[in-house]
This record gives structure tokens, C-alpha cells and sequence, in this order.
């Protein structure tokens, strides 16, 4: 990237910097010499031309807009399209949680998310004594159509993107209709759902249907960010992603699909953690990997399909229950990597995350946030501003180079579907040596290994806000939004017209008995008033699966 | 040679599984013999216990309603005639709920970033409580 003579020059120069620097810090006590980033990369203090004199511009950044998308995905970045802002939610019965997606968007939020209490998506109903003491807990509790219809009461489908957290077709079928109730065309429909690649039935149906029927909903999605979550690296979380979506393609494309058709309704859901300039350049990293596999590899030709889409939350396991305001500095810190990183979508966590499910006061802190650094700082006035920074180039390679060897020995295992068991044992020896990095004091985290304060200022005074505020300063759960539910879906069983439910079903079971694609008798049965149970249980009949339950549930085994 | 400790590890949801694994192994790797229970239900871990003899259970709760899934749990367990086998959680619990679970029967309950050998050391100590109540393994 630059010119030969400046490089010899620099060689000089910089080896005399650097003996002067390490001379420096060998005369401080205490001072290490070089940092180790989350991704186990180590990095210099100062970077020059010298390293990323390989690098070349038009190949590796080039312009926003342009292969390989390091820049971003489109030439004006923010100023073109603006950030999504949008907070997951999920509480109680689809009321409350309609009620505070209003409350986000009237305080500016533009996108929308939910997340259902089922994550596995063969829950039980929720008047099941299995359910006790889940209903409405860490999510909305969605039985049926009814409840759908009341989270999306007075919700404009055309104006918000909603993305569906679940990878149950249940979501999907329920959310298609209440568009077809309002005569939206499922051609102009957006939003999203967590739909994980994965090998299984429903998880191609969903993607196989929206390709073919739905075209603008993102149907297939590469959750790396819970991943991330689990305790793996910023370069596994590029290489894991890359590497579950090409098992994805594969299966899609012995399906009969082109690659071109799907892919670009492929996006990912990402995390921003706290090294900071790794993290920034991850999301540039992690888009010049998908433009680059899925060219070179799949032959993808639609510039659409090579543009890797993001939607971020910021990282939680650093999150502290001590000292809980600090958590609002992190999340902070952590969507500025995020924005300047270049993502489409993001969900700031909450400062009080570690303690409680979010309550209107802190969600709207989190909404603030992104509004603040979207209107007052200029951040989102330049498209990649850290381009062209020697350190962040160098990361930005380095990562990319890693995510790379790292998804082909992926798929020297057989990919990623085959070795998902290793990306797993990879995934949990990481979270254990963060945590014993922690506990070390390796990892500092403030609060909890150092700047300790035993009288914890900051918590007394949220419970003081909570003991004297007239508003709900911290989440409490209440047991009788059950009751509410519970309520909720007897009145479906009660005005349903069983016989039409049970040919309905008995359609369904034949479809999945014949390996058809399920969306169709499934969207059916739920407008007569299908239940999440009963399409888990009709699931279980037609794949010889472990039943509905609260989970499935793997037989107990002694860890090695 | 001492017997290891047995140990019931259980979660009550799909997603979060960071700190349940951390667990498993930290306590592996300190000599005690963790049985992976999985995600559970209350009604799933009594029989569990009964059936791999442990000497102590541990419940990570971040989905449920710890005092609802505590209660059942203990039901169940003196059902099962194993209600003196100790009990600990782990995972997100509210102050009041951590005072209402102790006040059913639950010996500890811990918290996020609580250092893993200070987790193992109250664990050893609490199993070894708990290995006069299991049987037949223990009377062998």
C-alpha cells in the first residue's frame, strides 16, 4: 500500500522506536511490553506502513459499498441508512410486552424485537404444571395466535422491522397471518427471526418457504452473538458464523435453491465485547470473510448475497451486579465499537442486566445511548472512520487471516454441522480460562477484582430509587402474569371449533410424515387456534422426537 | 481411596449455558464427579438425583422464578424421600429471592463472578454434608 522506499526507511526508524519504547517500559515497574487481545492476538503499542505494507487498498478496504465490504455495505453508511435501534423485549403476557414496545418506540427506538419464555421452541402451553414458575419469566409468553394479535396490537408491520427471537416455525406462522389479516403483502414484509442453520426440518422449511414466498424476511440467521455470550473469541465468532452458514448453504442447495436466491436473507447476529479496536475490527474482518467464502467458494455472483448483515448486542458476561452504573459505561464503550464497526442493528444492554430483566427506565437508557452517539458525537457522520489506521488495518487482517484457517479446519472436521460438538468444547474451555483470568486477576473487572467498594454506593442508590420512585426502578417478577396467561389460552381452547382444529392438525402431522415443507398446513391450523404445545407434540409424533415439554431434555450423563 | 463427591448439575433454560458449563468443568477438573443434568424442570431433577445417587444438587436458575422452582423442587425431593439432600443455586437471584430460597432449604446460592475455588471449596464442604442422606451408594 505504500511505497517501497518508505518501508526500507521505516525499517530503521521504527526498530530504533521500538528498542526505545521497550526501554522504556523494561524501567517501569510493573508495565507489560505487549497486550494480549480477547482473540489471543498480540499487539504492539504503535503501529506504522511497516505492518500492513502486504496489504493492498483496492483489494482488502476499498470503498464502502464496494467487494470486499471491509468499509461497509453501503457508500453513505448511517448517513444513507440509518442504525436500527432496537431493544429485545419480552415480559409477562403479550400485553405487557406490546405496551413496551410502545413505550421504545415513542422514545425513539425504530425496529423491534422479541423473545418468547420458550427458547427451544417445544414448549409446553403455558397451563401445563410443567411450565410452574417459567410463564412470562425471561420472555413474553406466546401460546397462540391470540397472543401474537395482542403483542402486535396498533403496531405498524410495514414501518418496523420485528425480528421473531426463536427458531420455531410456530413464530413464523403466526406472524405471517396477522400480516395476511391486514392485507399486507408478504412480498413487502420485513423482519427477521433467530433461525438458526442448523441440520434440521424446521430450520430449512422456514428458510426454504420465506426464499420462495417472503422475500425480503430474513429467514435464515447465524446467532454467533449467544455464542460469543458462551465464552468464545472474536475470531472463532467470525470463523463459527462463516462456517454454520456454508453447512447451511450446502443443505439448502441440495434442496434445489441457487445460492444466489437465499444468502442474502442469511444475517447474523453479532456481540460487541470490550477490546475495543479487536471488536471494531471484527465486524470489518467478519465482512470481507463472507464476500471473499462465499465468492471464491460458492460462486455467489448477486453483490447482495456477499454483503454480511449485522444486527449487535453488546456483550454481557462482564456486566456486574456490583456497582451496577458502571454497566451503563461498558455498554456505552462497547456500541461505540459496534457503530464505528458498521453495524446495521443494535440492542444495548442494560445497566441492570446482571440483576433483572430490563424495566422501562433502563431500556430507555440503552435507546438513549445509541441516540446520543448517533446525534451528538458525529461518529455516525463519517462511513468507517477507523479505515485506514495502521493498527486497525493490521487487526483487521490478522483477524481475517484467523476466522479463515480456522473455518478450514472446520471444514476439514467434515463442517461445521459435523463438528459442532468441538465448536462447543472450544466454546466452554474459553469461558472457563475468561473466568480463572478473572478470578486471577489476569482479566481486571471493575467491582468485582479491583476498585472494590464494599459499601457499593452505586447499588444502594438503585434501591433507594426503587424503594422511593414512582416509577418501576427494578424488575420484580410477578407470579399472577401466569394466572393472566393461563386465562388467555382457555379462552382460545374455549371458542376454537375443534373439529376444524383437528382436521387442520391431522393435515399438519401428514405434511411433516411426508417431509413436506411445513409452513403452509402449520400457518392452517394455527388460525383455528393451534397451540405452541400441540405443534410440539404433533413435531414429536411425526420425527419420533423427544415429546412437548418445558424442554427437551438429553438423558443424564457423568462429565469426562 | 476417598470417594468424589457427586454432584447434579441442572439449568432451567435453553440459552444461557456459560456459567453451567464453567461449573462443570471448574468442578471436574477439582476431583468432584458432576452429573449433567441438562435443562431441567423441578419434577426432572428429583428423580435424577434418586437415580445417580448424589450427594448434592445444584440448580442454575436465570429463566424461572426462583422461588417457585425452589418450592416444587423441594416437594418433589421430599416426595422422592431425598428431602435432605442439599440443594444450591447459581444464576441471576434477586436479593429476596435469595433470602426466600435459603428460607426453603437452600444451603447457598451464588452469584455471578463468585471465584470459581471459593464455588468448589463451599461445594466440597456442603456434598460432604450430604453423603450420609444418599443411599445405597454410600453405604456400600
Amino acid at each position: 500500500m505504500f511505497k517501497e522506499e518508505l518501508i526500507k526507511t521505516l525499517q530503521q526508524i521504527q526498530e530504533k522506536y521500538e528498542e526505545e519504547v521497550n526501554q522504556v517500559l523494561d524501567n517501569l515497574e510493573g508495565a507489560s511490553k505487549e497486550h494480549v487481545t480477547f482473540s489471543d492476538l498480540s499487539v504492539k503499542s504503535l503501529y506504522s506502513p511497516k505492518d500492513i505494507a502486504e496489504i493492498d487498498f483496492m483489494e482488502d478496504i476499498c470503498f464502502p459499498g464496494q467487494y470486499p465490504y471491509t468499509r461497509g455495505l453501503f457508500p453513505a453508511g448511517y448517513l444513507s441508512r440509518g442504525l436500527h435501534i432496537r431493544q429485545v423485549t419480552g415480559l409477562g403476557t403479550a400485553e405487557e410486552t406490546n405496551e413496551r414496545w410502545k413505550f421504545l418506540l415513542s422514545n425513539g427506538a425504530n425496529a423491534l424485537s422479541v423473545v418468547p419464555d420458550d427458547g427451544s421452541g417445544n414448549r409446553a402451553d403455558s397451563d401445563d404444571p410443567r411450565v410452574q414458575g417459567l410463564v412470562g419469566k425471561g420472555g413474553v409468553a406466546l401460546d397462540t395466535l391470540y397472543d401474537y394479535q395482542t403483542l402486535f396490537e396498533e403496531i405498524d408491520m410495514r414501518k418496523y422491522p420485528v425480528h421473531l427471537i426463536t427458531t420455531n416455525a410456530f413464530a413464523l406462522a403466526c406472524y405471517l397471518t396477522i400480516a395476511e389479516e391486514r392485507d399486507i403483502d408478504f412480498k413487502e414484509l420485513r423482519g427477521s427471526m433467530s433461525n438458526w442453520i442448523r441440520p434440521e426440518t424446521e430450520c430449512l422449511d422456514i428458510i426454504e418457504y420465506c426464499t420462495r414466498n417472503v422475500p425480503l424476511f430474513n429467514a435464515g440467521y447465524l446467532d454467533m452473538r449467544n455464542v460469543r455470550e458462551g465464552g468464545c473469541t472474536a475470531v472463532q465468532e467470525i470463523a463459527f458464523g462463516v462456517a454454520s452458514a456454508m453447512a447451511g448453504c450446502d443443505a439448502l442447495i441440495e434442496r434445489g435453491l441457487d445460492i444466489d436466491d437465499f444468502l442474502h436473507r442469511i444475517t447474523w447476529f453479532v456481540n460487541s465485547g470490550p477490546d475495543f479496536f479487536e471488536e471494531a475490527a471484527k465486524f470489518r474482518a467478519m465482512r470481507k470473510v463472507w464476500a471473499k467464502i462465499f465468492r471464491e467458494r460458492y460462486g455467489a455472483k448477486e453483490p447482495r448475497s456477499l454483503m454480511c448483515r449485522m444486527h449487535c448486542q453488546t456483550y454481557a458476561p462482564t456486566l456486574t451486579k456490583q456497582q451496577p452504573f458502571n454497566n451503563l459505561i461498558r455498554s456505552t464503550i462497547y456500541s461505540m465499537a459496534a457503530i464505528l464497526g458498521g453495524v446495521q442493528s443494535l440492542h444495548v444492554n442494560s445497566f441492570d442486566e446482571a440483576l433483572a430483566i430490563p424495566t422501562e427506565f433502563s431500556a430507555s437508557l440503552s435507546v438513549r445511548t445509541q441516540q446520543i452517539i448517533d446525534s451528538e458525537t458525529g461518529i455516525t457522520k463519517a462511513v468507517d472512520p477507523l479505515g485506514g489506521s495502521y493498527f486497525v488495518e493490521w487487526l483487521t487482517k490478522n483477524l481475517e487471516q484467523a476466522a479463515i484457517d480456522t473455518i478450514d479446519n472446520i471444514q476439514s472436521k467434515g463442517g461445521a454441522f459435523k463438528a459442532w460438538d468441538w465448536m462447543c468444547g472450544e466454546i466452554r474451555d474459553a469461558a472457563l480460562k475468561n473466568q480463572r483470568d478473572v478470578d486471577s486477576g489476569k482479566k481486571l473487572l471493575v467491582g468485582v477484582n479491583t476498585l472494590v467498594d464494599p459499601d457499593d454506593i452505586q447499588m444502594k442508590a438503585l434501591e433507594t430509587l426503587q424503594k422511593h420512585a414512582d416509577f418501576e426502578a427494578l424488575f420484580e417478577y410477578d407470579p399472577s402474569v401466569a394466572e393472566k396467561q393461563i386465562k388467555r389460552l382457555q379462552k382460545v381452547r374455549r371458542e376454537r371449533d375443534n373439529n376444524k382444529l383437528e382436521i387442520a392438525k391431522n393435515r399438519l402431522l401428514l405434511s411433516l410424515k411426508e417431509r413436506k415443507n411445513m409452513v403452509p398446513p402449520l400457518t392452517d391450523a394455527v388460525k383455528c387456534g393451534l397451540t405452541r404445545g400441540e405443534f410440539a407434540q404433533i413435531k414429536a409424533e411425526a420425527f419420533n422426537q423427544p415429546g412437548e415439554g418445558p424442554y427437551v431434555c438429553n438423558p443424564p450423563f457423568v462429565l469426562a | 481411596m476417598e470417594q468424589k463427591i457427586r454432584f447434579l448439575l441442572s439449568r432451567d433454560d435453553y440459552y444461557h449455558q456459560r456459567g453451567y458449563w464453567v461449573l462443570a468443568k471448574a468442578f471436574t477438573r477439582a476431583g468432584i464427579e458432576v452429573v449433567l443434568g441438562g435443562i431441567q424442570t423441578p419434577n426432572g431433577i428429583a428423580p435424577i438425583a434418586v437415580q445417580e445417587a448424589v450427594d448434592i444438587i445444584g440448580y442454575r436458575i436465570m429463566n424461572g422464578d426462583p422461588k417457585i422452582l425452589i418450592s416444587l423442587l423441594f416437594d418433589e425431593m421430599s416426595k422422592q424421600g431425598i428431602g435432605q439432600v442439599p440443594v444450591v443455586v447459581g444464576g441471576i437471584i434477586p436479593k429476596k429471592d435469595e433470602d426466600a430460597i435459603k428460607g426453603i432449604g437452600v444451603k447457598e446460592v451464588f452469584h455471578p463472578y463468585t471465584p470459581l475455588e471459593s464455588v468448589v471449596e463451599s461445594v466440597k464442604a456442603i456434598g460432604n454434608e450430604g453423603r450420609k442422606y444418599m443411599t445405597p451408594r454410600n453405604t456400600e
